[in-house]
């Protein structure tokens, strides 16, 4: 590994975000967690969504991909399954994953692929000057609709392996819970979900609320996350209660979606070895049934 | 028996045929492919040629459906004109067919539910039986019946018995022991009926050894194929006529080579999916027809803007919106050529035949990557489906370019890496991420040299022209077309795509016409190469073929080079593939009074 005196690629840009933004909360919890479990940042690719926190990829010395709108989690099962010895995250805003992406979050909990899906969760579109998302309060900029439940979304999928949501106000708690996600993506487990309550300063400031709302249900001895039943109905209580429940919330096993589809998950297809001189033999095989 | 009925014929006569034409018809589920797929495999056990056919409906059962088979002493690529044996199993089959018959035809007739009403020519020769009753009684399943009358078609055609169980054989084999031995019983059952019918060989086809180094196989099939060879190893689809198939192709075969195909949960997905695999360092592919490809539309751009290279398949399809799914036609040249906002780079690559489906997707795959963008194969339904005749793939003539994709040796040779460097050619070197000194930042933003966002006018306008000398650049690769035909003819022809068979032949009934003409067949469909405007330069009059109402690849053609005094357009767009009479009767209609001189 050549070790160069003077910066040999780019240097990680300050983020974009107003003062205040969560998202900072959420870039140092990230960055600390990285550190801390000594991922090489070679082996490690950031995907990031369109959208405020769609910058994030830029502002720490990873690969960075800048995704279609709503599109990263595919993008990042791609990258995955071509070389499952990365660490990928996907990293997006909730319009891009709940809205424009919602279809492709459903299949990704459904498919269980080992990555990390990060979403900055403010309730609105900041970048586009505050419209309501689907996770918007009943009566931000008027809207009627029922805010769309993630975490109860996840735990209804039957190969959900890993729920967590955390809050870029609650360093300690949000450092744990990426920690914990990272794990369970590298260690082939699964799917890590981790919804992150990161308020928008400008259109949707709900630091104050959110600091008396947000519940750990980890700080309650009786919570068993890996009971999905139980995790369900003391979600849902919360919810009712007007309650935000944060933590580690739930943790499953069901075969990871690259344990299905690759081969040999051990010899990455992104590094394989593709000229054609040794394999005649084998593709002359793929010939012999049409003769 | 009571059940079979002939025709009263004064005396045996046979027609050698050089060239046959045969239909199996009924309904969707009347396993009338089947029929079609047996008896080309026997007739290429006696050295044919075989092309073939399907016209179906976009549903599982019912509604007509007809194959059609052309076996030929020399290679086809086309359906020809007319018929010379039916199967039919309804009183509809026949009546779609009834205009193609031929004087000589030989008609077998299931009549199992009705008498034949629809009146012959007297000269058609019509062979009835019962058999979907009997192969009820006997063998207590009707779908039998296809297998029953493969063995009167086999007896007709005066092809030995032998042969025909070598087909069931071949086919069945794999599918296990009661499969197997049912229809073999079948066979048996149908050869009985045919003595009972008193079927005389009536048509013969020449029989010789069996041709070397041929394979049957479909343009779909030619693309996994290539796909597989050429170093791809991660696909991702979503189910769509007539395209399916080289997902299935690749499901079943490239896990044997360490690759994965999945089916995404829409065509969205597998084009990000494919783009993030690339990005990652694979070899990807996707495939689609029009529905699939407007959605994929996204992706395409952001391939183009973040420069990730991506074959795309698009095997075109009767449109407008859901159009007629199963049907032919070659209506999204507009489409692949112009699909997506903003300028950005793309080449579009279009294969003729199996073969050359085959090769050129090894060709995508190198210019994908030597040149950073999404590369097009344009197919259309006809060669994506229909079974050609085609020589064995060469494997060694393989060769596997990545262009400039640096590894970290390569990296410890220079002093600072930015992914999006301008050079002289516009293609900037790539990474894979696990590189250790290869960090990049890939973007579908406006960016700079470095990959961050970045609206600077300077760098905008630069960056957009690094981006567009890529298409020129890659003009030296794109593959050449071919020039069939008379040299020195003033009458053209111009198309791409399964039109060369019925060009081909087109092209020599006019010749005995007195009429001499010349043909350009395109495999780089955009950009257009000079090639183009020196045929034209060469003709007086050039014919643009193409399959679609509006003359789309005319069209491009005149907005590149002009010429409109000498593009005259032949089209055809009611779903069906050209026929040479068809390409014929409208060359002659609009050649100008001079003959084109």
């Amino acid at each position: 590994m050549g070790v160069s005196e003077v910066p040999k690629v780019f240097t990680p840009q300050t983020p974009i975000w107003c003062p205040g933004c969560g998202d900072f909360g959420v870039l140092a919890a990230l960055k600390k967690a990285l550190n801390d479990l000594e991922i090489p940042p070679h082996e490690t690719i950031l995907v990031g969504g369109i959208g405020c926190s769609g910058h994030i990829h830029n502002d720490l010395l990873v690969y960075g991909y800048h995704s279609l709108h709503g599109r990263l989690l595919p993008t990042a099962i791609g990258i995955k399954l071509a070389n499952p010895r990365l660490t990928v995250i996907a990293a997006g805003g909730d319009g891009d994953g709940y809205a424009i992406g919602g279809n492709h979050f459903l299949h990704a909990l459904r498919r269980n692929p080992s990555i990390v899906y990060l979403v900055m969760n403010n309730g609105t579109y900041g970048l586009t000057k505050g419209q309501p998302s689907p996770t918007a309060q009943i009566g931000f900029e008027g809207t009627k609709e029922i805010p769309f439940e993630p975490i109860l979304t996840a735990l209804s999928i039957r190969s959900t392996t890993f729920v967590a949501r955390g809050f870029s106000g609650n360093q300690v708690q949000l450092q744990f819970v990426i920690k914990e996600a990272i794990q369970h993506a590298n260690a082939g487990k699964g799917f890590a979900f981790l919804d992150v309550l990161s308020p928008c300063v400008t259109y949707n400031d709900t630091y104050a609320e959110w600091r008396k709302s947000t519940v750990d249900m980890n700080a309650d001895k009786s919570f068993d996350p890996t009971n999905r039943a139980l995790v369900f109905e003391r979600v849902l209580n919360t919810l009712q209660e007007g309650k935000i429940p944060t933590g580690l919330l739930y943790k499953g096993e069901s075969p990871s979606f690259e344990s299905m589809q690759l081969k040999d998950p051990a010899s990455p297809i992104a590094t394989q070895d593709l000229t054609p001189a040794g394999k005649i033999e084998e593709f002359k095989k793929l010939i012999a049934r049409y003769r | 028996m009571s059940s079979t009925q002939t025709t009263e014929v004064s005396e045996p006569r046979v027609v050698h045929l050089e060239d046959l034409k045969v239909m199996v018809g009924g309904q969707g589920g009347d396993g009338t492919l089947t029929v079609i797929n047996l008896l080309s495999h026997a007739l290429k056990q006696i050295g044919a040629y075989t092309y073939d056919t399907r016209n179906v409906l976009s549903r599982i059962r019912g509604g007509h459906a007809d194959g059609v088979l052309r076996a030929s002493v020399r290679p086809i690529l086309s359906i020809g004109d007319g018929l010379d044996v039916l199967v039919a199993f309804d009183e509809e089959a026949v009546e779609v067919a009834r205009e193609q018959l031929l004087d000589h035809a030989v008609v077998i007739y299931d009549n199992s539910h009705s008498q034949l009403k629809t009146v012959l020519k007297p000269t058609v020769k019509v062979y009835s039986a019962k058999f979907s009753e009997i192969a009820g009684l006997e063998l207590k399943k009707t779908l039998l019946k296809n297998t029953v009358s493969f063995a009167v078609l086999c007896r007709a055609l005066g092809l030995a018995d032998q042969l025909a169980e070598e087909a069931i054989n071949w086919r069945y084999a794999r599918r296990g022991g009661d499969v197997l031995q049912s229809n073999l019983q079948a066979l048996k059952i149908g050869f009985r009926l045919a003595d009972q019918l008193g079927v005389k060989p009536s048509i013969s086809f020449p029989k010789t050894e069996p041709k070397q180094g041929l394979i049957q196989i479909t343009g779909d099939e030619a693309v996994g194929m290539g796909f597989i060879a050429g170093g791809g190893r991660f696909y991702a689809g979503y189910p769509i006529t007539p395209a399916s198939e080289i997902l299935e192709y690749l499901q079943a075969n490239l896990p044997k080579f360490n690759g994965v195909a999945l089916q995404a949960e829409d065509e969205i997905s597998a084009i990000n999916m494919a783009l993030g695999a690339s990005l990652a360092g694979a070899r990807a592919m996707v495939a689609t027809s029009g529905p699939g490809q407007d959605l994929m539309t996204e992706g395409l751009g952001q391939a183009g803007m973040a420069e990730i290279p991506l074959v795309i398949v698009e095997v075109q399809r009767a449109g407008p919106s859901t159009g007629m799914p199963t049907k032919h036609e070659q209506s999204d040249v507009n489409h692949v050529v112009f699909a997506g906002h903003g300028d950005f780079p793309r080449l579009v690559v279009a294969p003729a035949d199996a073969s050359d489906c085959f090769y050129l997707t090894v060709d995508a795959l190198n210019l994908a990557e030597k040149y950073q963008l999404p590369v097009f194969i344009l197919m259309d339904q006809a060669l994506g489906q229909n079974t050609q005749t085609v020589p064995e793939f060469d494997f060694s003539r393989v060769n596997i370019d990545r262009g400039k994709l640096l590894t970290q040796a390569d990296l410890n040779r220079i002093s600072v890496y930015k992914r999006y460097e301008f050079t002289e050619d516009g293609v900037s070197p790539r990474t894979i991420p696990g590189t250790p000194d290869g960090f990049f930042q890939v973007t579908g933003n406006e960016h700079n040299e470095w990959g961050f966002v970045s609206v600077d006018r300077t760098n905008r306008a630069k960056i957009m022209r690094k981006r567009m000398l890529k298409v020129e650049a890659a003009k030296k690769d794109m593959p050449r077309g071919h020039v069939y035909g008379d040299q020195d003819a003033r009458v053209g022809f111009i198309s791409y795509g399964s039109n060369l068979g019925p060009i081909l032949e087109a092209m020599e009934q006019l010749g005995k016409q007195g009429v001499k003409t010349k043909f350009l067949l395109l495999r780089s469909i955009y950009p257009l190469l000079e090639e183009v405007q020196e045929f034209l330069e060469s003709v007086n009059t050039a014919f643009v073929v193409e399959s679609n109402l509006t003359g789309q690849l005319a069209g491009l053609i005149r907005r590149e080079y002009g010429y409109a005094d000498k593009i005259v357009r032949i089209n055809k767009y009611d779903g069906s593939v050209f026929r040479p009479s068809d390409i014929v009767s409208q060359t002659l209609s609009q050649l100008p009074r001079n003959g084109g001189e």
